[in-house]
């Protein structure tokens, strides 16, 4: 198990399944609240959910309305338990702040290149800790 | 950050849980961007209708005033879905006049001014140059940092009203004059302005935002006398395909009497960006969606209208009839309405078949339920609406200048360029 010290956004402990997106994601448009799935056309993780996953990406982009739609998505019960950003944005640190979303951020690693997709990752943002146990026997970042 | 024992208090709830979660937000957001303090904003602004909310954003509105919080500071808010007097008559349907009137008393009760339109500059929202802000509506937050001088981020709704609530927001991006200096030159001198108009002005700054990134634009060599719907033009349209939160026009925005004080002393590393005609028209031919002749709709206002747009209207049409299968409306504030009631206006274009209508604006709002009752093919003189109405309802859109979309109205097809 690998674990890495990371700057809280918003506090909470999740546990889950990885899914990791080496592109910016905007909740506007890209994901759709009904389903969790990523719409945005030619993104790294389209027609794939987030709903309950625990989402590491490299940070926010797109309309400042996403975190009405994360709101949106969050209490239909189609958003991520948690969120790992390389650096974290204005939208998405605010959509983690009013659904009470685990979310931290700036990682002593790079997580794009520590997590992999699958991987059980546990996000303590209260003492701003990040544990990886690797799905695969590959060696770590 | 850094708070003070004020700030501190209303993290910890002292003041409530209202006042708590938008410290909570605040704290947060500034966190993100390495702001080490709170500073006093002066006005707001809130952006966001139904079609951004959805239900469970009317439920987190009416959640943040359960407890009696309310906003300290002057904050107006964007249109909503139609005009409130008009309900019956635009045939709107129940479940949206349910959630219509859910989402006005929420905001009744947290203390907004209901303005319900996004020339709130005109009907009062006006802060003084230098004067912190948060503005949640990329269209007039630039012209805040770019013709009033007042500094605002892109801050979304629930950092706008977080800072209306506590009267402060994290000092950050526009609010610093490090990051207000220009970084990028464009040269209009080769574009023949003394024929431009506002349509020709919005076809150039959706060339423009496609180009800036994330430097802030300089624009030299605009004509003196540009017309202020011209320069709304031009930086509401480049927000659409860019992200540019100040454009600094040299000669008008407060900050740039000089191409040497718009870059306060560091000048840019980029080349100059030299637009040609060609450039213009390309841009003027994309921001259309539609390739149908035939036109249900002639909708005006994004942002609404002001009352001089709405007596160009009315004299283009004198004399002249909208096509019995086509709509024709003039999206508009209250304010704006009432002026047009008492100077005959409303009577003189409802003699041609135009409708004003007001609380609302012709990018997003309406389109929910035209689209139920039928409009399909739209005619519009605003490219920020024309991308919105696409692009979040599936209508199809013709752009082009107010005569264009009149011409249009009168015979039923689109008459502009295509």
């Amino acid at each position: 198990m690998m674990r890495l010290r990371a700057k809280p956004v918003m506090k909470g402990v999740a546990q889950g399944e990885a899914i990791v997106s080496r592109m910016p994601i905007s909740f506007t448009g890209g994901m759709d609240p009904d389903t969790g799935k990523i719409r945005e056309p030619g993104h790294d993780l389209e027609g794939q959910s987030v709903a309950g996953k625990i989402l590491v990406f490299p940070t926010g982009k797109g309309s400042t309305t996403g975190s009405w739609q994360f709101y949106a998505a969050f209490k239909r019960g189609n958003a991520p338990k948690g969120i790992i950003n390389a650096n974290a944005e204005g939208v998405v640190a605010v959509s983690a702040i009013i659904t009470a979303t685990p979310m931290v951020h700036q990682l002593e690693k790079d997580p794009l290149s520590c997590i992999r997709t699958g991987d059980y990752v546990t996000i303590d943002a209260d003492n701003g800790i990040v544990e990886i146990q690797k799905r695969t026997a590959e060696r770590g970042c | 950050m850094e708070l003070n024992e004020k700030q501190k208090h209303m993290l910890l709830g002292d003041r409530g849980h209202g006042v708590r979660k938008a410290m909570e937000i605040l704290v947060a957001y500034g966190d993100c961007y390495g702001a080490r303090r709170m500073i006093p904003v002066t006005s707001v602004h809130m952006a966001g209708n139904f079609p951004v909310l959805m239900d469970e954003g009317i439920e987190w509105l009416e959640d943040l005033a359960r407890d009696g919080t309310q906003v300290s500071v002057f904050t107006t808010k964007n249109p909503e879905m139609y005009d409130f007097e008009q309900v019956e008559s635009l045939h709107i349907p129940t479940i949206y006049q349910i959630r219509q009137k859910r989402i006005h008393e929420a905001l009744k009760a947290l203390g907004l001014v209901l303005t319900y339109s996004c020339h709130h500059y005109l009907v009062g929202n006006v802060p003084r140059f230098g004067d912190h802000i948060a503005w949640a509506s990329s269209g007039s937050q630039v012209f805040a940092n770019s013709v009033i001088g007042a500094r605002s981020n892109r801050d979304g709704d629930h950092v706008a009203l977080a800072a209306a609530i506590t009267g402060v927001i994290p000092e950050w991006g526009m609010h610093l004059d490090e990051n207000r200096k220009g970084g990028m030159v464009i040269d209009v001198s080769r574009l023949p302005m003394d024929t431009y108009g506002p349509a020709d002005y919005k076809a150039l700054g959706w060339h423009l935002g496609k180009l800036v990134g994330t430097h802030i634009p300089v624009v030299i060599n605009l004509p003196k006398d540009i017309h202020i719907e011209g320069i709304k033009g031009l930086l509401y349209t480049l927000t659409v395909t860019g992200a540019a939160g100040l454009v600094h026009l040299v000669g008008i925005t407060p900050e740039a009497p000089t191409l040497a004080a718009a870059f306060a002393g560091s000048p840019p590393q980029t080349p100059d960006v030299v637009p040609s005609q060609r450039d213009v028209d390309k841009a003027f031919l994309e921001i259309s969606s539609s390739s149908e002749e035939k036109i249900d709709m002639v909708i005006f206002g994004c942002p609404q209208c002001s009352i001089q747009e709405v007596q160009e209207i009315a004299s283009l049409l004198d004399g002249r009839t909208v096509h019995p299968d086509t709509k024709l409306w003039i999206c508009t504030s209250r304010w704006v309405k009432t002026l047009c009631e008492r100077m005959g206006l409303l009577e003189r274009l409802g003699a041609s078949g135009a409708r004003v209508l007001c609380d609302m604006g012709a990018a997003d709002g309406p389109h929910l339920y035209l689209r139920e009752q039928g409009v399909r093919v739209i005619a519009i003189n605003s490219a920020r609406g024309s991308y919105y109405a696409h692009n979040l309802f599936g209508m199809d859109t013709w752009f082009g200048s107010t005569e264009d979309c009149i011409r249009s109205a009168v015979s039923g097809k689109w008459e502009g360029r295509k």
